[in-house]
């Protein structure tokens, strides 16, 4: 019988896919030692699983949960990750002005980011009763910490895939295609990424006025039916500005694009083309693509 | 090294190509996912007829149908089980399986294939003039090349209802089976 080992040699790249975070995750490996292979998806789609149990909102054991149901003012330990993206989250809204906001209140007069209160120890409490919600964040941070995972265990050159928020390293450069919006089944090439971490948000499979945007006077809005892609060093990063340039477009949002080394693209649903590139120009349109 | 990251072609190209074909992806065989989610445990295949009245249990309690009463099976002596199943979407199709070890517990699930297809909206004139050599009455032709796709998140919500159908099944059905 040949060894497995020998067999997997040949079928690099290896290709797994789990339902989780309520979608589809799939990682793709395209040069690791192959010994422990199976060992190395298991890990990676642990760490995923990890960050469902920590930020998800239903789960009342999670991070999430018990934070929400704490008594105002209450400190409530969290996972070094959850703690990690509350970071992160607050220095998004830092930066962007209030528009990225994990938090949604009762009342709009405050910016609800500013009632989340990090202690030392790993501790966070809520000045105000305002809802966590990591939502448009978590997801792309599963990305980065299975990626962890991955690295850890050796392999050279991976995509870890959960559900269109992606982040690869290795040396291959490798297309990415995007949905276009008017016709989801259409898959549009935009690009050749070697590493970092490429979002997309985009309500073609919603109804109408879905979304988890926040403006500073509360507001929630959203870039009509257009699609909005976030390249970035992370997949947390590219996830969440993917929020940000959709709240306030290529204008306002590139110089917050240009701070965390990120570039985007919209494209609406009549196929015209905005990219934001490193430069910073915004609005830089160009021809339409149907 | 200072190759960037990520290089952007769109914004370069004369005109967007976009692939009118569906989209599919192979993940793992049965006997792969055999080994990733029960690894050297001894299979054999169990071909399994569900009655009209298990079929109602099952469903009754997922809240799903139960589409066929033959079951994708296979077991081992002590009593672990592998089940492959299959799960509809609006424009996704997918093959998925459950492994279940001999105290019960859910060792993990498994993709085998993904398959969407968007192809009855294609019909616009001006998508027409962009896919030269592609005719609309072209048959759909499944891409199998690993396409690294961003998009809207898609749920997966009916393989979600899926694994709980398995599940059913295993408890009403499969558990007891000597």
């Amino acid at each position: 019988m040949p060894s497995s080992s020998a067999r997997c040699l040949s079928a690099l790249p290896l290709r797994r896919a789990r339902p989780l975070l309520g979608t589809y995750v799939e990682i793709i490996v395209r040069d690791a030692p192959v010994p422990g292979i199976a060992r190395t998806f298991a890990r990676a789609f642990a760490a995923i699983e990890q960050v469902h149990r920590l930020m998800s909102p239903r789960d009342p054991s999670s991070d999430v949960a018990r934070m929400n149901a704490a008594l105002i003012g209450r400190p409530v330990k969290i996972h070094p990750w959850t703690d990690e993206v509350l970071a992160a989250a607050r220095h998004l809204s830092e930066i962007s002005g209030g528009v990225f906001d994990v938090t949604c209140g009762p009342g709009h007069d405050a910016p609800g980011w500013r009632e989340l209160n990090r202690r030392p120890g790993g501790r966070v409490c809520r000045l105000a009763s305002v809802t966590v919600d990591l939502g448009g964040i978590a997801k792309g941070y599963a990305v980065d910490r299975a990626v962890a995972a991955l690295q850890e265990a050796g392999v050279r050159a991976a995509t870890v895939n959960a559900g269109g928020d992606l982040r690869s390293f290795g040396d291959e450069p490798h297309s990415i295609t995007i949905r276009h919006p008017a016709s989801p089944g259409c898959l549009i090439p935009v690009g050749w990424l070697t590493t970092g971490a490429f979002a997309t948000s985009a309500n073609y499979l919603d109804a109408p006025g879905a979304g988890r945007l926040r403006r500073p006077d509360g507001r929630r809005l959203w870039t009509g039916r257009s699609s909005v892609s976030v390249h970035a060093p992370t997949a947390m990063i590219a996830d969440a500005l993917t929020k940000v340039v959709a709240a306030v477009g290529p204008d306002r949002s590139a110089p917050i694009l240009r701070r965390y080394g990120a570039t985007a693209l919209i494209v609406t649903r009549s196929g015209r083309i905005t990219c934001i590139d490193e430069r910073g120009e915004g609005n830089h349109a160009t021809r339409a693509a149907a | 090294m200072s190759r960037p990251g990520f290089s952007w072609t769109i914004g370069a190209a004369a005109a967007v190509i976009a692939s009118t074909s569906g989209y599919a992806a192979e993940y793992l065989t049965i006997e792969q996912a055999q080994q990733a989610l029960l690894p050297g445990v001894r299979l054999t295949p169990a071909p399994i007829q569900l009655t009209s009245s298990q079929r109602a249990a099952v469903a009754a309690r997922a809240g799903t149908r139960v589409r066929s009463p033959a079951l994708r099976a296979w077991r081992s002596a002590r009593g672990d089980w592998f089940l492959v199943d299959e799960a509809l979407g609006k424009h996704e199709f997918i093959t998925f399986a459950v492994g279940i070890d001999s105290r019960g517990a859910v060792t993990g699930v498994e993709i085998l294939t993904y398959r969407e297809t968007y192809g009855g909206e294609i019909r616009r004139p001006a998508w027409r003039a962009q896919f030269t050599g592609k005719t609309v009455a072209s048959p759909l032709k499944l891409d199998t090349d690993i396409q690294n796709i961003s998009g809207a998140t898609l749920s997966c919500r009916h393989v979600t209802a899926g694994v709980k159908r398995v599940l059913e099944t295993y408890a009403l059905v499969l558990r007891s089976l000597p």
